[in-house]
């Protein structure tokens, strides 16, 4: 059994090999999902705190769509998904070693993702004109406080995606190494997570 | 006479020479040990610091309305003046002592100093999964110290909530006097938290899927299975101090209403999701005291751990607990009464498995044939100095008896039996032990010894009679007990444990001369003073960057001490012995 | 090393899950939940049902985005550990409200 032989085959989308049996997968893949349970946690710190404070002051909510905009809101919910399928065709394409593909999806998701950011900029200049603002109570405050910081990780989402995408770009991932492009893959659809339970939770109820 | 590790299953160079310039090899680093080095330096800074504070506590404590002396005028006029610690001041001493105690001594002496060095050492890689986000944690927990500091100098004082920042006292500037230092605060904690949960990913990811052949879950040492299970206790608690300390930074700057009543807000709010991390906190600054503890009291007992297997159960037993206790730190917060009897049983539940840990320690040294180094003797009393802190936390589990003594100094006894007695002479252990392997050279022994027994002494005499003060109901974060009657008579014993206390840091200067200069003129170390299994006394002291040269094979578990297969009392886990297949995991013939 | 652009001759195309179908599955419970939310019926009915929509649909993005349907048991364990936490801290702090 000449391990040498093993390793070359082996490849490094595969857990190590010289090294015990551990999660199954390579380390950059275990990596990011140990590091998205960390950010389970924080939105459980700002969801969490939402559920509670509503179910304290129910009063202090208006009905869904009084003061948030609901049909703009799930325009970009559509965007976002829409960004979660191009990311899961890009990885496709990656797995299948079409470099043009690759590419033009991974594109795709960083314009859609930008723009999902836009709208949700947009939406928070037209209420702070309307006059609902993080200081008017705690439907504000819950408000912005998670839906801000939701944006700032597609934000965040987005700046790692065009960084892929560049790389994608000069050519660098094959179809025997996109480890980036499965890494940014699963952050961008935990962030789309996300938002499938923001946009029930604080548009909808 | 020992065998080097046999050759391993890939026959590859992975240590090399590092020719890069000093500023990539030692000040923007990854290799893991050198980022270790960095987080001790500046943890033990900020150890240095954080006892300075209590100095000025203990003095107003001891002598109050007496001026300091010689380095009273050294202050500004609103923090001390004529001497005297100004009663505002004396709130930011408090807070901060905690602060800089908790946050960026003893978490980053533990997690940070010993996972970084030991976990990649002892499994037998070669560096952690991830070294450049490993240099980016301690290169953002840098600019949260720097931050913190910064909080002293601002207008209005540094943060004076105590140190679990209770609100709506630290979300209104109009309650507490301050504003700026609170925010300082806030803002210096998130970076820290950030940085805590990248180092924390590192580890676990690391741990899971690069232990060297053979290095089967139930053969790693116990202190790597503690850095484990605190690194998932950091990933998992971390973020949600993040998020509340967000939302008080809201509260605090644009007006937001979490935790500020008039518009709905709830105090208690900011106290569940505080202790929701606060208390996997506590476990974080304890877990990886107990394992290198037992690391190191088997190596000094010459005796395999008593238990291995129930002493890994144990640790995973208090970081699944230990999600569920913290309730218990808010008995007398006005909590559903309901929900404070859930939190009575499952505290004193999460008692077992630390009272199983006592006891396998105990186990482990008894009839053994014990060597009092320095690291055993700070081990030994750290296992000592846990039960009297652990057995105070029973009765405050009780929360008929902690409505009596909630916010008083038995507290503050309770709390510093385990920091200080518990985590701080583990800390004190590990460091002596691993300092050969770090920098090549042994600590003194003789002045290590003395460091201890006074440390010991000192420390018992300023903690123990803490108990009464808080019996008698001396509170917490009292500026003048004086000004109350039924406090008076205790004085005397403030004034005696004041003095004790100037006592037990005057000795830590022992150490820290022992520390700086057995670096220039400590005895030159072998790969292995200590006679100890574990992977890294394998290595060079220091190990070469790359640490193995080839990757080691694991052939039993870490503390085959006294072992009848072989004449030595000790034997490598990576050492064949030919006639004989591989044991079986964790266990002896 | 591969060669920078691979020729899709050279291998098999691998089998991918059902992107698209589970994008229209996404699609469909998007809408639904648009009109529950508006339907004049018991608000605790409507809450029940949109919650489990979203679950669902966080489920569908999960295990087929996010292939943890195909990945190895122990990493589906480390994906929904901090879930129980989650669980834990609200409900406890629940009851300080509403018991």
């Amino acid at each position: 059994m000449t391990h040498g032989a093993i390793a070359a085959s082996a490849g490094v989308m595969r857990p190590p090999v010289d090294r015990e049996a551990g999660a199954g997968v390579y380390n950059e893949k275990l990596g990011m999902w140990v590091f998205l349970g960390s950010e389970v946690m924080f939105f459980t710190a700002l969801i969490g705190s939402y559920i509670i404070l509503r179910v304290a002051h129910p009063e202090m909510w208006a009905p869904p769509g009084k003061v948030l905009n609901v049909p703009i809101t799930a325009v970009n919910t559509f965007l976002l998904i829409c960004s979660s399928v191009t990311m899961v065709k890009a990885f496709a394409s990656a797995q299948d070693g079409l470099q043009r593909p690759l590419c033009l999806w991974l594109l795709a998701t960083c314009i859609i993702g930008a723009t999902f950011v836009g709208v949700q900029a947009f939406e928070y200049h037209h209420l702070i004109e309307k006059g609902f603002v993080p200081s008017e109570g705690l439907y504000g405050s819950t408000f912005y406080t998670m839906t801000g910081f939701h944006g700032f990780h597609v934000s965040v989402g987005v700046i790692c995606l065009s960084f892929v995408t560049w790389k994608a770009f000069r050519g660098k991932y094959t179809s025997t190494d996109h480890r980036g492009v499965e890494v940014v893959g699963l952050y961008w659809h935990f962030v789309d997570l996300v938002w499938i339970i923001l946009f029930t939770i604080v548009y909808l109820i | 006479m020992t065998e080097m590790a046999t050759r391993g299953t890939i026959a590859e160079q992975h240590t090399h020479r590092d020719d890069r310039p000093f500023i990539r090899r030692y000040i923007f680093s990854t290799d893991h040990k050198i980022i270790g080095i960095q987080f001790l330096l500046m943890s033990l800074l900020f150890l240095l610091l954080g006892g300075m504070l209590a100095m000025l506590m203990r003095w107003q404590l001891g002598f109050p309305g007496r001026p300091l002396p010689i380095i009273g005028s050294l202050f500004p006029e609103a923090m001390v003046q004529n001497g005297i610690v100004l009663p505002e001041f004396y709130d930011s001493l408090v807070t901060m002592h905690g602060t800089f105690m908790v946050f960026f001594a003893i978490m980053p002496l533990l997690v940070g100093v010993f996972g970084n060095y030991l976990i990649p050492l002892k499994i037998g890689a070669p560096d952690m999964a991830f070294p450049r986000i490993n240099m980016a944690s301690f290169w953002l927990a840098v600019p949260a110290g720097v931050l913190m500091l910064a909080g002293f100098f601002v207008e209005g004082g540094h943060a004076a909530a105590g140190w679990t920042s209770y609100a709506p006292l630290s979300a209104n500037s109009e309650y507490s006097g301050v504003s700026t230092g609170q925010i300082i605060w806030c803002i210096s904690l998130i970076v820290l938290g950030l940085s805590s949960i990248l180092g924390s990913f590192n580890y676990i990811t690391t741990i899971i899927n690069m232990r060297a052949p053979g290095m089967i879950w139930f053969r790693m040492p116990l202190s790597i299975w503690s850095l484990f299970i605190t690194a998932i206790l950091v990933l998992l608690a971390m973020p949600v101090l993040s998020g509340a300390i967000i939302m008080l930074l809201f509260d605090q700057t644009i007006g937001t209403h979490f935790f500020l009543p008039p518009k709905g807000g709830q105090p208690l709010l900011w106290q569940h999701l505080f202790w929701f991390f606060g208390h996997p906190e506590v476990y974080i600054l304890i877990l990886p005291a107990m394992g290198m503890a037992s690391d190191i009291i088997a190596n000094g007992s010459r005796k395999p751990i008593f238990g291995y297997v129930s002493m890994v159960l144990a640790l995973l037993g208090i970081g699944v607990l230990g999600w569920g206790v913290w309730g218990h730190h808010m008995f007398m917060s006005g909590m559903n009464p309901t929900l404070g009897t859930g939190f009575m049983i499952s505290t004193l539940l999460i008692s077992v498995p630390s009272a199983i840990k006592v006891f396998n320690w105990m186990g482990t040294m008894w009839r053994g044939n014990i060597q009092f180094h320095v690291p055993m003797l700070h081990a030994v009393s750290f296992v000592a100095m846990f039960v009297i802190g652990g057995l105070s936390g029973v009765f405050m589990a009780a929360s008929p008896v902690d409505i009596y003594i909630h916010d008083t100094y038995f507290i503050v006894a309770h709390l510093h039996y385990v920091l200080f007695g518990g985590s701080l002479f583990a800390i004190f252990a590990s460091i002596t032990y691993w300092y050969p392997k770090m920098f090549g050279r042994l600590m003194s022994p003789r002045w290590g010894k003395v460091h201890f027994w006074l440390t010991f002494v000192f420390y018992n005499l300023v903690f123990f009679p803490m108990h009464q003060l808080g019996l008698h109901g001396h509170m917490r974060r009292l500026y003048d007990p004086t000004q109350y009657e039924f406090l008076k008579p205790l004085q005397p014993l403030n004034t005696f444990i004041s003095i004790s206390a100037f006592l037990l840091f005057a000795s830590q200067l022992i150490f820290a001369v022992n520390f700086i200069a057995s670096w220039f003129t400590g005895a030159k170390a072998g790969p292995n003073p200590w006679h100890d299994n574990g992977l890294e006394w394998t290595l060079p002291s220091p190990p070469p960057h790359g640490n193995f040269a080839v990757t080691p094979t694991v052939y039993r578990g870490p503390y085959e001490y006294s072992s009848p297969l072989v004449e030595e009392d000790w034997l490598p886990q990576d050492r064949r012995l030919d006639r004989s297949p591989a044991p079986a995991p964790g266990g002896h013939r | 090393m591969e060669p920078l652009t691979d020729t899709p001759l050279a291998k098999p195309r691998a089998h991918h899950p059902p992107y698209i179908a589970i994008f229209a599955g996404l699609a469909v419970l998007t809408m639904t939940e648009l009109i529950v939310a508006f339907l004049p019926w018991h608000k605790r009915t409507i809450v029940i049902l949109l919650i489990a929509m979203a679950i669902w649909k966080a489920l569908l993005v999960a295990l087929y985005y996010m292939h943890l349907r195909f990945e190895p048991n122990r990493l589906r364990i480390l994906a929904v550990a901090p879930l129980p936490l989650a669980v834990i801290l609200v409900t406890a702090v629940i009851t300080e409200f509403r018991w």
